[in-house]
């Protein structure tokens, strides 16, 4: 069955709309005999922001670090296409890729004390990609990266450009962080779990300055969520990921105000909220990569499941304006 | 009135640092906790919550005994923790539970789960060494854990597993109060919410007294019936948790409730710039550097914690007013 053209909803609806400036189709990746990632359809477009939702082993990173070229053959197996700006990035070398990464795509990762290197002061690294893609002189360099931080909110520049990492308090590292990743004004920037290591006040400030210099750059961005509240506060659509696979996507107004797949709901009805009377956690836990069900990943745990459902893959149809994979949606 | 289980008389722990050149000899002061005064009832849930650095994991180890206080007393019961004998010391240990942030980290990795659990039976001679295996299949079922984990070691358990065996363990004493220090950060939000109803149901059903540390204001007012606000090593406002959520009075709280992620609202960075070094304490209320509603007085007087009402407690020279 021929699902993923009717699986891109803004080609099917909008057929005069720009191509989509990142655009995954059929996306499968496996390690060995497990897979990992399987049959992943979505579509971003210029200005969007998408968050990838889900538990830890549902292949978030997975798919980000795919996106960026860090999981490629041989060390895990790609299938289907992975489209960025046109450029099908699958069968990409590595030198061209490089031209990408820190260029055109920028990475935002969850720990900055881990992704600054510990050696170099924070104004060498925002430095690194202005004369790797962008070839500034040092003078010029040095301007830029002070520019840079200026723009992401660190106070007196001029001066943390010759800090250490060590010397910056962890929101500091994460601002320095995005400097770098926004260094080249990126046209899409990949964010994996950007605030999960910071308390909510600076988690609030950092996302509302990811989310200013995206919309001031006119980029794209994706970012690797576990908060589905945060991610109803920052992305445009949400696809809520299960198992390696993608169970619901759409707009983020529609799919947390309204979620139809059962494991959406689910996971909804497991989130603190300020004043929360009841949690209803989802039983049981998330199957392992080498026992995974014969037919829909969730159907073990799933309140509505049936037995169709443990029999056979449901395939995403759009509902409602999103993709929903389940026999059985409302 | 009973009798508190808990009181916290000024509390203060400053630790010295050392100066930094061999010219420059004066020892400078790190004030982690100043004057925090605290009484909690038996059967209370208490949540502290505050940013990393506001004081949150000090005040728990002073309220443990495993540091002394530099000023003020700890009392529990009726007794001054730092005057404890060593017989007083090990009933303190069995009638205190704690859970430790990292509940990997804090077991042996080398011992089965079964003699993780059986350890504090055996040191406090609670049961003959028969009734020993017995006891520890109950509290893997109390918890939720299936008896077959018992031979396992503490690597090859899931986040949630571990945690669970955390909290075992924290009962094994049969204790009665937990000291639990952000005992569910980190989860996935299904094993989190199965995680904090555990700790809910335990905490109704068998009177347990509960002290939460947490950053995470939702799990503070899931689990805990009061709340206590920490800010640079002070309680800036303390009360019931559902007067703190609906009439937050001290602006650091409200700044806290609005920076927390919700589906019906805008994103919102309520709060500029970071907590400031507790080393040179600004002269005046410690918040006024991130305040909204600062004003001259606030960079003068020190606010000290007053009552507003009979269980509501908020330091601030202009709180928010009630809606």
């Amino acid at each position: 069955m021929d699902c993923a053209v009717a699986l891109t909803p803004q080609a099917a609806d909008m057929p005069a709309s720009p191509p989509p400036l990142l655009e995954v189709r059929d996306f499968s990746l496996r390690r060995g005999q497990a897979v990992v990632l399987d049959g992943v359809n979505l579509a971003l477009h210029p200005g969007e922001t998408l968050g990838l939702i889900g538990e830890s082993g549902a292949g978030k990173s997975t798919l980000a670090l795919a996106l960026i070229g860090l999981l490629r053959a041989p060390e895990v197996q790609l299938q289907g296409s992975l489209r960025f700006r046109g450029t099908e990035l699958t069968q990409l070398r590595e030198a061209d890729y490089r031209r990408l990464r820190g260029n055109k795509i920028g990475l935002i990762f969850q720990d900055a004390t881990a992704a600054l290197n510990p050696c170099f002061t924070v104004g060498e690294q925002i430095a690194e990609p202005l004369k790797r893609h962008l070839g500034l002189s040092k003078w010029d360099r040095r301007d830029r990266a002070a520019a840079l931080m200026q723009s992401v909110g660190i106070p007196e520049p001029r001066l943390r450009l010759d800090a250490y990492p060590h010397e910056l308090s962890g929101g500091m590292q994460q601002r320095v962080m995005i400097a770098v990743a926004l260094a080249c004004n990126p046209e899409l920037l990949l964010a994996d779990e950007p605030t999960s290591a910071l308390d909510v006040t600076i988690q609030a400030q950092i996302m509302e300055l990811i989310l200013d210099r995206v919309r001031a750059l006119n980029s794209s961005a994706v970012f690797v969520l576990h908060d589905l509240a945060l991610g109803a506060q920052v992305c445009d659509r949400i696809a809520v990921m299960y198992a390696g696979q993608i169970v619901e996507e759409g707009p983020s107004d529609r799919v947390l105000a309204a979620p139809l797949h059962p494991y959406t709901r689910g996971l909804k009805s497991c989130v603190v909220e300020l004043g929360s009377r009841m949690l209803e956690p989802i039983p049981g836990q998330v199957p392992p990569l080498n026992a995974m069900p014969a037919g829909c990943r969730f159907a073990p745990r799933c309140p509505k499941a049936k037995a169709i459902c443990s029999e056979q893959r449901p395939l995403a149809e759009i509902h409602d304006g999103r993709q929903v994979a389940c026999w059985f949606i409302d | 009135m009973q009798q508190p289980i808990f009181s916290l008389l000024d509390v203060e722990r400053t630790y010295e640092l050392r100066a930094s050149g061999w010219l420059n000899r004066t020892p400078r002061q790190l004030k982690a906790l100043d004057g925090v005064r605290l009484d909690l009832q038996r059967g209370d849930t208490l949540a502290l919550v505050g940013e990393s650095g506001s004081g949150k994991s000090t005040l728990i180890r002073l309220m443990l005994g495993l540091e002394p206080a530099s000023d003020g007393r700890v009392l529990y019961g009726q007794r001054d923790l730092a005057q404890l004998d060593a017989e007083e010391r090990k009933r303190f240990a069995r009638e205190v539970a704690f859970i430790y942030q990292n509940a990997r980290g804090s077991m042996n990795p080398r011992m089965r789960i079964a003699d993780i659990l059986a350890e504090p039976i055996r040191l406090h001679r609670l049961c003959e060494e028969s009734a020993i295996a017995p006891r520890v299949v109950a509290l893997l079922d109390r918890v939720g854990l299936p008896a077959g984990l018992l031979q396992r070691f503490p690597s090859e358990l899931s986040g949630g597993q571990i945690r669970r065996v955390a909290i075992a363990r924290a009962l094994a004493a049969e204790p009665q109060v937990i000291m639990a220090d952000e005992s569910v950060a980190g989860l996935d939000v299904s094993v989190q919410a199965q995680v904090l109803n555990l700790l809910r149901d335990l905490c109704r059903e068998s009177g347990i007294t509960l002290v939460f540390i947490t950053h995470d204001l939702g799990v503070a007012s899931y689990l805990c019936e009061k709340i206590a606000v920490l800010y640079l090593g002070r309680i800036v406002e303390q009360g019931p948790t559902d007067a703190i959520l609906n009439t937050p009075r001290h602006p650091y709280t409200r700044a806290l409730l609005q920076a927390f992620p919700r589906f019906d609202a805008p994103l919102k960075a309520s709060l500029s710039g970071e907590i400031p070094s507790p080393v040179d304490l600004p002269k005046g209320c410690r918040f006024a550097g991130r305040c909204a509603q600062v004003q001259a007085a606030c960079r003068e007087t020190d606010p000290a914690l007053t009552a507003l009402d009979a269980d509501r407690q908020v330091a601030c020279l202009f709180p928010v007013a009630a809606i």
